[in-house]
């Protein structure tokens, strides 16, 4: 087992990113945080509109209580700024002139606007990686269309495909197409810095919710390409094989027969039982069953076998054969799930005005050498507005002080 | 002035990826440094096609995977049953950067390939250990699907409106994110070897790359204690007020689109855009609380207006007033209807091995020095076995022949 502790370097230990993002990207600029980047949050006078998005501990909204902004904005630091006065953008442009990467969620335009696109900022630093995140791209007809994360999920076509047949195409818990357009250009950054370790030249990474979430859905796109007709819902019964989530005793769980000898296994207990009705049938060999014409006599005879076991007994049954069987879990199991636990999957930090200390979710993935790591909690307003502005800008008090007063900083 | 883009420039050239996955987000995650121009190199067994059970090729569906998971890869055939097989494989991680793999449990060190035993073959060695509970922990050796995982965290239960069933996410999710997490962790352990000099070992766990992707259901669970009242809201949003929020049924068979309003200035945009009828002057609809409170019966006003146009209309007509509107896009929207995917480019057509052209998802990000993407469909099976054996480990004619005889190959 590598050892995990010998050195403390994080793989962007050293790197300063300026994060001007909304939610498209805010997720980007974690992952570049939890991985060692100093991340500087660049909030307007006033703090970001993120710290007022819900839900809010003890339901008291607030801008240090927003636990969607304390989740999201690990190991930040924060400084504030009016990036759309002059003195703002000026220094602005100070700042970009001393950063190795630029995260932006603005409108198309918006940053040129203010002397503050890729080509204002590359002729000061030529090394800038500048990342934009938009819902369409920079480019095309619909680049200056309005998007929010239900958008990016319904025009890059997972929608269409979540949910019954018998429901409105339906939504993914969370805000997963502002995920994906994070995931797509935590990507390109990299990319576009590991680019610059050998040649020193920084580029603009344009990334696209839309394009994002259209090339994530797994099966929409090439199913349409090479089928010749689109996806459509199916519920929890998914694909051609026998993949599919039932109502049990004690909620839902999913059973995937991804062998043959898992369907017969599962027919032979079902039989045992004296519930396997007419299924053991050899009309019902093929693992394919679920999408022939007597998927609803099936399904009808699996889900009122299913009905007299808990998740847990079908689960156990499933994983002591090496099959694919697990319980749907409702989020109250979720912080007690063992195998979370063993991993360490959890950690915990100490958030000031919290009685307790507040579990977070931890690293996406482990690397043995520079790992992931929680160093700090979600910054307060404007908490390093002095260490930034004053011991590594080198502004003088009587500066910091003029700019508060204009409303600046 | 910004550098111009430098023509078949690719960021990962020089970089070769040895690489073992099968299945989704394995090779997912490494068509992503093949589009950047790794050298990767997919090997593949015949025995392993036959677990997989052939699906590859049995179906259009499943030869459209092949080619979009592993476009612009080579391919080795080699058969890791074989001492010699395994001698190659030990050989080719002694001149490569990455080695990636998604088997279950022991594999690895069963063949004696390990990271601690890779390191000894190659210091610098990246290697890239994909599954889906992690390679510690009490369920390491569980097994899972996307769907199982999905399940697992919760995804599968919070997916969905509250009086049906849930439906979870429409395909594996949780494969697609952990390709690229994969991704993602290579290319930080690339650039920390650049830094530094070292390599490391990456223990990916799908199961945690799905619940990473939470978001604040951990904190909410945990600070709040609300495990129990956090339940499925459709296609409103748990927190805050927007609404309308949700797909609007139009005019078509099953045609739809989404619209999500936030704010009093963009409800006055919406009541303008479709005409200002009476209902929308309702005095329960003048606040966002007040219309999140009666979203039941403003939801069935918009639709009342949405239903006598198509999604293309409505967006284009809410788009122009401002209001945040898309169509609820199909496969066939994607790939026919839709003009600014078309601009962009996001599906290539690319030559197979026959040099006939197949459809891939391109890179869904755009770099403007070194943008990279396919050149090629997926390799044909075994389709680099020359390249592979002479040019890469200077095999001779016999040893060749030898290895063929002794079915390494297969």
């Amino acid at each position: 087992m590598p050892d995990s502790t010998q050195d403390g370097q994080q793989p962007l230990t050293g790197y300063r990113v300026l994060d001007l993002s909304g939610p498209l990207g805010v997720y980007c600029g974690k992952l570049m945080a939890d991985m060692g980047a100093d991340v500087v949050k660049v909030e307007p006078p006033g703090g970001d509109p993120m710290r007022h998005i819900g839900p809010f501990a003890h339901d008291k909204p607030g801008p240090d209580s927003s636990l969607y902004w304390l989740h999201f904005a690990t190991n930040r630091r924060s400084i504030t700024l009016d990036v759309t006065s002059a003195d703002g953008a000026a220094l602005l442009r100070r700042l970009a002139s001393k950063a190795d990467v630029l995260l932006e969620t603005h409108q198309p335009g918006l940053m040129k606007s203010l002397g503050l696109g890729y080509s204002d900022l590359s002729d000061l630093n030529s090394g800038l990686v500048y990342v934009s995140i938009t819902p369409f791209g920079q480019t095309g007809p619909y680049r200056d269309y309005k998007g929010s994360d239900l958008i990016g999920l319904a025009m890059g076509g997972y929608m269409y495909v979540t949910g019954w047949p018998h429901t409105p195409p339906t939504r993914l818990w969370g805000s997963q197409a502002y995920h994906t357009a994070s995931n797509r250009a935590s990507i390109g950054a990299l990319l576009a810095l590991y680019h610059r370790l050998a040649t020193g030249q920084g580029q603009h990474v344009d990334v696209s919710m839309q394009e994002a979430v259209a090339a994530t859905t797994e099966h929409v796109n090439i199913y349409y390409a090479y089928e010749g007709t689109p996806a459509v819902r199916c519920g929890f019964r998914h694909g051609g094989r026998f993949v599919a989530t039932w109502r049990c005793k004690d909620g839902y769980v999913s059973i995937t027969t991804h062998r043959q000898q898992a369907w017969d296994d599962l027919r032979a207990w079902m039989a045992e039982e004296g519930m396997a009705g007419d299924l053991m049938d050899e009309k019902y060999n093929d693992t394919f069953v679920l999408r022939g014409e007597n998927s609803a006599h099936i399904e009808e005879i699996i889900e009122k076998w299913a009905m007299r076991h808990t998740r847990q007994e079908i689960t156990d049954w499933g994983q002591a054969r090496h099959y694919p069987f697990g319980p749907a879990a409702t989020p109250v199991e979720l912080l007690e799930n063992p195998q979370l636990q063993g991993r360490g999957f959890f950690v915990q930090a100490e958030h000031p005005g919290f009685a307790e200390s507040v579990t977070y979710p931890g690293a996406p993935y482990r690397l043995s050498r520079s790992p992931w790591r929680l160093r700090t909690a979600a910054p307060r307003i404007g908490q390093h507005n002095a260490r930034v502005y004053g011991d590594e800008l080198g502004l003088s008090q009587e500066e910091m002080a003029r700019l508060a007063g204009a409303g600046v900083i | 002035m910004a550098a111009q883009a430098l023509d078949g420039q690719y960021v990962l050239s020089g970089v070769r990826v040895l690489d073992f996955t099968w299945v989704h987000a394995g090779p997912a995650a490494t068509r992503v440094l093949a589009d950047q121009g790794a050298e990767v190199i997919k090997v593949e067994s015949n025995y392993a096609l036959a677990v997989v059970g052939g699906a590859a090729a049995s179906t259009p569906y499943g030869l459209g995977q092949r080619h979009n998971w592993n476009a612009g890869k080579l391919s080795f055939s080699l058969n890791m049953r074989t001492p010699q097989g395994i001698a190659m494989a030990k050989r080719l991680v002694a001149i490569s950067d990455v080695v990636a793999e998604n088997f279950s449990g022991r594999v690895m060190a069963r063949w004696g390939m390990d990271y601690e035993s890779l390191r000894r073959i190659k210091p610098d060695i990246i290697m890239l250990s994909m599954s889906g509970m992690g390679r510690t922990g009490p369920w390491r050796d569980y097994v899972s699907y996307g769907q199982t995982l999905q399940a697992w965290s919760g995804f599968t239960y919070l997916t969905g409106f509250p009086e049906t069933d849930p439906s979870g996410p429409a395909s594996a999710y949780s494969d697609a994110s952990a390709a690229m997490a994969g991704a993602q962790a290579v290319l930080l352990a690339l650039i920390h070897r650049a830094r530094t000099g070292q390599g490391q070992w990456i223990d990916l766990s799908q199961f945690e790359v799905v619940c990473s992707l939470l978001e604040t259901l951990v904190l909410d669970v945990g600070v709040n204690r609300r495990g129990e009242a956090v339940q499925r809201t459709g296609n409103r949003l748990p927190h805050g007020d927007a609404s309308p929020h949700g797909a609007y049924r139009c005019e078509g068979d099953d045609r739809w689109v989404a619209i999500a309003v936030f704010s009093d200035e963009e409800w006055n945009a919406f009541a303008q855009a479709i005409g200002g009828p009476p209902w929308a002057g309702d005095e329960r609809f003048a606040t966002a609380h007040g219309r999140r409170r009666h979203a039941d019966e403003l939801d069935r006003l918009v639709e009342t207006w949405t239903a006598n146009h198509s999604p293309e209309e409505a967006m284009h007509l809410l788009q122009a007033a401002g209001v945040a509107a898309g169509v609820v896009q199909s496969g066939a929207d994607l790939a026919d209807n839709d003009p600014q995917l078309r601009e962009r480019g996001l599906f290539r057509q690319v030559p197979d091995a026959q040099g006939v052209l197949r459809t891939v998802e391109g890179p869904p990000y755009k770099l403007s020095l070194t943008p990279g993407g396919p050149l090629r469909g997926a390799p044909e099976f075994g389709g680099h076995q020359t390249y592979v054996t002479q040019e890469l480990l200077g095999m001779s004619d016999e040893e060749i022949a030898q290895c063929a005889i002794d079915g390494a190959f297969e």
